[in-house]
């Protein structure tokens, strides 16, 4: 496994709703961005801005309408190496599923543990208790 | 970037064993942790002492007893970037249920 961050979320709306909300700039702009460009089908591109000055790009890779948005996107001026991020949409018993998944851009993967990855679930779920017990005992 | 001998420490799996083994567990003493291994109690002290040489655990005098512990420092990169990006997610997350509730 590689290392990821993932949330699941379930929303009330229907999988359009939760879709339009995650892909048209309009709707983008009332609760991600202050400004945003994006054309949401393969190829496509994504700026987004915000009033801190920060901006981050984006490269669309995988377009299902309604199911499944996949990009690779950075920060500008920080980040060195985009990561990418799926966005999976399916009905869930009380209205719809986004499931996020970031991967750690391949960099970071190399330089932690060589691809070694099936093992460290369990410790890098214990990381941030490691952190304090080190932190503790300094 | 960790120096490469992080590497080779981790890629045995009775070295990985052990990790595991101290990341559920905070601390444990040699003995605690060669009972975790299928090998003798000496071969497993050798597998403690590669990772203590990698700088993966530490040992803490406690009492009569030699604990050992994770040392999270070849791992801070990897820790650091799944904390930011899992907080910014949050963050995201919430914004888009407010949006979407209102």
């Amino acid at each position: 496994m590689e290392p990821q961050v993932r949330r699941e979320v379930v929303f009330a709306e229907t999988p359009e709703e939760v879709w339009r909300a995650l892909t048209e700039p309009a709707r983008l702009e009332e609760w991600f961005a202050n400004d945003v460009e994006l054309t949401p089908e393969r190829g496509g591109c994504g700026v987004f801005r915000w009033d801190d000055g920060s901006v981050r790009v984006a490269a669309v890779e995988e377009v299902e309408p309604a199911r499944r948005f996949v990009f690779r996107w950075h920060e500008e001026g920080r980040d060195h190496e985009a990561t990418r991020v799926e966005l999976v949409l399916d009905e869930a018993p009380a209205g719809t599923r986004l499931t996020v998944v970031e991967t750690a851009p391949a960099g970071l993967r190399a330089s932690a543990l060589a691809g070694e990855w099936s093992w460290g679930v369990e410790l890098l779920a214990a990381l941030p208790r490691i952190h304090r017990l080190a932190r503790a005992a300094a | 970037m960790p120096p490469p001998d992080v590497f080779d420490a981790l890629a045995d799996p009775h070295r990985r064993a052990l990790i595991g083994f101290l990341a559920a567990h905070e601390t444990a003493t040699a003995g605690e942790l060669a009972q975790q291994l299928p090998v003798t109690r000496q071969a497993a002290a050798k597998h403690l002492e590669t990772l203590h040489a990698a700088g993966l655990v530490e040992r803490r005098r406690a009492g009569r007893e030699v604990r050992y512990q994770l040392t999270p420092a070849p791992l801070a990169d990897v820790s650091e970037w799944i904390s930011k990006v899992g907080a910014e997610w949050d963050d995201r997350l919430d914004s888009l249920r407010r949006y979407l509730e209102r």
